[in-house]
């Protein structure tokens, strides 16, 4: 009966809204998944097996939430990708099938390093204070990349053409393998391709909205690939609380995105780099007085 | 005669060079998909022993090892499928 308390179900749930928030703002899941259970004194670590198999929940909620949210244009970027294929060539003007090759060449490097490296970085930086150290760091990036941004292009193009316009094929591998530091706790995937994609000359708006697409493959298709954790003997015990979870991280993240795309229609990453900031900050001094 | 030569030489090479970087990236896309398999039916003490991920006795099979394989051996295929397709004129919508 020891399996039947690894993750009780108020924990599981305050875990799952948590993750909803954090995966599509760019403050990182995986790091708040690491603090939060360490400043609560809860007695999770993140490379218990069932706590991966639990996250593998979480993260399966949210892609299916992204994809979701985004489903009339990965509608349209699929069947761009689909003509392209067919006419053995990206037409210029089609944006769809530019913009689903770009999301392409930009989730192979996040692929590759993520399941090569994934293992050894989640074990090397596993602690609560490697994660707070990161997470100032992450904030410091999003600082960064606000302060050398290039000013986007007023258009009254839509949203996908200015996305295909101002993204080069290099441009979107760089970004895309950018997510790969989301693989270290206290880093964010949203943060490092929305901040590469103001780099690259979008708007806060437009640098949302590629990330999530970018994002959407890569959360999924990690989810799916530990789907048999969770499912096997190391889910055990966590099945019941990991799906109260899922409900709550999917529920937290549409309303986060929902959120998020219209925040930045005005606004920037700066608060969320505060906020990273302060919690990276606050965290390493609670943890060193503690 | 000789400046025929050499615009000859100068349009050639691009194509020569284009040439190969398809049949590579073909070959490179087959030998990539025929690893993933490797990757997936042998153990890791069984792979051969310049392979990333061998472990002499180990018997884990290098699931992922596979597939990042087959996601760069795609990526390879489907440049070339892009590259050996229609030539389009510059002008053309």
């Amino acid at each position: 009966m020891i399996v039947a308390s690894l993750i009780s179900y108020p924990r599981a749930i305050v875990l799952g809204l948590v993750q909803g928030v954090a995966e599509p703002f760019p403050i990182s899941s995986l790091g708040h998944a690491v603090i939060l259970p360490r400043v609560l004194g809860w007695n999770i670590h993140q490379n218990d097996p069932y706590f991966v198999a639990f996250l593998v929940a979480t993260h399966l909620a949210t892609a299916l939430v992204l994809f979701a949210f985004f489903r009339r244009d990965w509608v349209r970027i699929i069947k761009g990708i689909g003509r392209s294929l067919r006419d053995r060539g990206i037409d210029p003007n089609d944006s769809d099938a530019t913009l689903g090759w770009l999301l392409v060449i930009g989730t192979i490097p996040a692929g590759i390093l993520g399941l090569l490296l994934e293992d050894k970085l989640r074990s090397v930086f596993a602690s609560a204070s490697s994660a707070a150290a990161f997470l100032i760091a992450n904030g410091l990036l999003l600082l960064g990349a606000e302060q050398l941004r290039r000013r986007a292009p007023q258009t009254e193009a839509d949203d996908d053409v200015r996305i295909a316009r101002q993204v080069g094929w290099a441009q979107a591998f760089i970004v895309g393998a950018a997510q790969a530091l989301a693989l270290i706790p206290g880093f964010s995937r949203a943060g490092a391709t929305m901040g590469g994609s103001l780099l690259v000359g979008l708007s806060n708006r437009d640098a949302a909205r590629f990330a999530f697409l970018l994002a959407t493959p890569i959360i999924g298709a990690a989810a799916l690939l530990k789907l048999p954790d969770l499912l096997g003997s190391e889910g055990n015990g966590v099945r019941g609380p990991a799906l109260a979870a899922s409900f709550c991280a999917a529920a937290t993240s549409y309303l986060a995105v929902r959120f998020l795309m219209r925040f930045f229609e005005t606004r920037t990453l700066v608060p969320f780099a505060l906020y990273c900031l302060g919690a990276g900050v606050g965290t390493s001094i609670y943890l060193a007085v503690s | 005669m000789a400046g025929r030569t050499d615009l000859g030489a100068t349009m050639l090479e691009p194509m020569r060079s284009d040439r190969l970087l398809v049949v590579a990236a073909g070959l490179a896309g087959i030998v990539l998909i025929v690893l993933a398999i490797v990757y997936w039916v042998e153990p890791a003490g069984s792979l051969p022993s310049f392979f990333p991920g061998y472990q002499a006795h180990s018997t884990h099979v290098h699931v992922k090892h596979g597939l990042a394989a087959l996601l760069v051996g795609l990526a390879c295929l489907v440049f070339v499928w892009f590259r050996t397709g229609p030539k389009r004129s510059p002008s053309a919508g």
